[in-house]
């Protein structure tokens, strides 16, 4: 049976220290919600509270209809993936994913037939009787994984649990982590400060800040339509250009005088930042009708994904592009042309 | 001036024959049919034999005694892991400051001469609840108590060693309760200190003189302390009986501890 998942209004403190802040987030039924935020954010924090390991100061946490206050960790039902291996150093990959069914005095025969199960769900099959030290990392996340499965939660909780991971597996595992929630279609809640994995894996990414949520929306949402400027530092690369604002709606590069516009919102006067994403930036040929000039500094070959970093002139300041268009030719030290596509650019104060 | 490594080899061979020499001289006295003042040089081969041993066992005072003594040193063993294992697992989950108030009540036995506790045990039971001082297993708790500062350490380093938060939340998670995450998931991770600290329990009860003596309770040390004026040979023989398992309890210990961590 599953069921959605909702925080409402959650503040929680450890002694002086708050460590959420009206924390309000729900996720669907067979959804899949990132919490993404620096560390200290509180992301944790709400996942702990959530599963009962921690009680929330003021504030509910519901599954379904019901608020989960009330009952302990061990009777939540919820499925738990954590970030360090988890598995029971002293019980095989069998028992490991029987434990819960164990607990729940589910019969002989119950068990094997999902243990198999879950060993094919995980891609695992064969590996029964290897003990939690005779498997890689990877594996062993996704027999934890199995594991939390196993009895079936109403919500699946994952704290951070590709970042012990290589780079490559942690790619594979997230996949399968995706692939499996997919299947099952159980609301799942997935805690991560890796903005790449947060985008890759999520319906929704909340991002969080202090304490508190900042924007929640879907990936493309979130990057596209960040709500402040610290998602769209946060979230994806963004060139953080120093500007002076000549009026509503005008600015120019700190150090040149030509003006070009922005959206209206934001500072009407002085200094403040202009935030733009690096296809929002285009180089041109000289001839074009530049923006701004500068000299490439920098290309970063990525075949799909090449960028060039531009050192413009005069304000001295690099922006980065993943738009380099073909026919101009960036090589390092080249005169080029830069424009602005500045319609989704965020203007600030915020330093 | 002697270099370290001679230094070294040198307090080495002193400390041995220090501890060898008697060691030695006892187990002649113990199992040589010998008159004590004719030990020599000249007899070292000559007419040995376990008889004090059979001798002994055939004493029923020796029987009851080390009955008395197996029994105090298993329910002494027990009852340290009942109460350590789950006590100490909850105050390093739960509070750091309940942590280091039980690691230095754990060493107080040290501090506090048994002599003084058993007076106020005595003291504080005599009047209240006779039939706690009469029975010999009244002596268990205190018995816990003066064994702590070993077997509190030993339980504290095996819970310092496995990432116990996590263990612990992935069982609740799971449904378990605390009782059987405590004994199915947190003691067979620290099964070899578990095992130590039994072993340690188990020495020093068949060790301990002063409770027993001042509580007049016939434990298998007051025997042979007793025995020594009717049977002095027997009581030797097994007082080297019961360092010889001492030792070799330790010598388990080790070889679980070298165990577990790999």
């Amino acid at each position: 049976m599953n069921r959605s998942l909702a925080f409402l209004s959650v503040t929680k403190s450890f002694g002086k220290t708050l460590a959420l802040d009206h924390f309000s987030v729900e996720v669907a039924e067979g959804e899949l919600v990132s919490l993404l935020g620096p560390s200290g954010c509180g992301k944790s924090t709400a996942l702990r509270v959530a599963a009962g390991f921690e009680n929330p100061d003021s504030g509910d946490v519901m599954v379904g209809e019901s608020s989960v206050l009330g009952s302990p960790a061990n009777e939540r039902g919820m499925g738990l993936v954590f970030q360090n291996y988890s598995l029971f150093p002293h019980l095989n990959v069998r028992e490991n994913l029987e434990f819960g069914l164990r607990v729940r005095r589910s019969s002989a025969a119950v068990r094997r037939a999902r243990v198999t199960e879950l060993l094919e769900l995980v891609r695992l099959s064969g590996l029964d009787d290897r003990l939690p030290h005779q498997l890689s990392g990877g594996q062993q996340q996704r027999v934890a994984l199995a594991r939390a499965l196993a009895v079936e939660p109403r919500v699946l909780l994952l704290d951070e649990p590709l970042s012990a991971l290589d780079a490559t597996v942690r790619v594979e595992v997230r996949d399968e982590i995706r692939r499996i929630q997919r299947g099952s279609g159980i609301a799942t809640l997935f805690v991560t400060h890796d903005q790449d994995e947060a985008l890759a894996i999520s319906d929704r990414v909340c991002v969080m800040r202090s304490r508190r949520v900042e924007q929640v929306g879907t990936p493309r949402a979130v990057y596209r339509y960040p709500a402040t400027p610290f998602v769209a530092r946060f979230v994806g690369r963004v060139n953080d250009l120093a500007v002076v604002v000549r009026g509503v709606g005008i600015v120019a590069l700190r150090g040149s005088t030509s003006g070009f516009p922005v959206p209206q919102s934001g500072p009407s006067s002085g200094d403040a930042r202009l935030l733009l994403r690096p296809e929002d930036v285009r180089v041109v040929g000289l001839s074009d009708d530049a923006l701004a000039r500068g000299r490439v500094e920098a290309v970063h070959f990525g075949g799909a994904t090449t960028s060039v970093d531009v050192l413009l002139t005069p304000s001295n300041q690099t922006v980065r592009s993943t738009d380099a268009t073909r026919n101009v030719r960036c090589e390092v030290g080249e005169e080029v042309g830069v424009v602005f596509d500045t319609e989704r650019a965020l203007l600030t104060r915020e330093p | 001036m002697m270099s370290g490594r001679k230094l070294w080899w040198s307090v080495l061979v002193v400390v041995t024959v220090f501890y060898a020499i008697p060691m030695v001289a006892m187990t002649r006295f113990a199992f040589q049919r010998v008159p004590v003042i004719k030990l020599s040089w000249s007899n070292v081969f000559d007419k040995w034999t376990v008889a004090p041993i059979g001798e002994t066992f055939a004493d029923p005072n020796f029987r009851s005694s080390a009955l008395l003594s197996i029994g105090l040193s298993v329910a002494t063993a027990v009852l340290t892991v009942l109460l350590l294992v789950p006590t100490m697992a909850l105050a390093h989950l739960r509070s750091p400051r309940v942590r280091r108030w039980i690691e230095v009540s754990a060493v107080l036995p040290f501090v506090v001469p048994a002599i003084a506790l058993v007076v106020g045990f005595a003291g504080a039971f005599r009047g209240t609840a006779p039939l706690f001082i009469r029975n010999p297993y009244g002596m268990v708790p205190l018995l816990v108590i003066t064994a702590l500062p070993f077997t509190h350490r030993t339980i504290e380093n095996g819970l310092s060693s496995i990432d116990l938060r996590t263990l612990v939340d992935a069982s609740r998670s799971l449904g378990a309760g605390w009782n059987r995450t405590i004994w199915t998931v947190v003691a067979p991770n620290i099964r070899g200190s578990i095992a130590t600290a039994t072993f340690l329990a188990i020495t020093v009860v068949l060790g301990e003189f002063t409770i027993a003596s001042l509580l007049l309770k016939n434990t298998l040390p007051l025997y042979l302390a007793y025995a020594q004026g009717q049977n002095p040979q027997g009581a030797f023989a097994v007082g080297l009986v019961l360092t010889a398992i001492s030792a070799s309890l330790i010598g388990i210990t080790n070889g679980i501890g070298r165990r577990s961590r790999r």
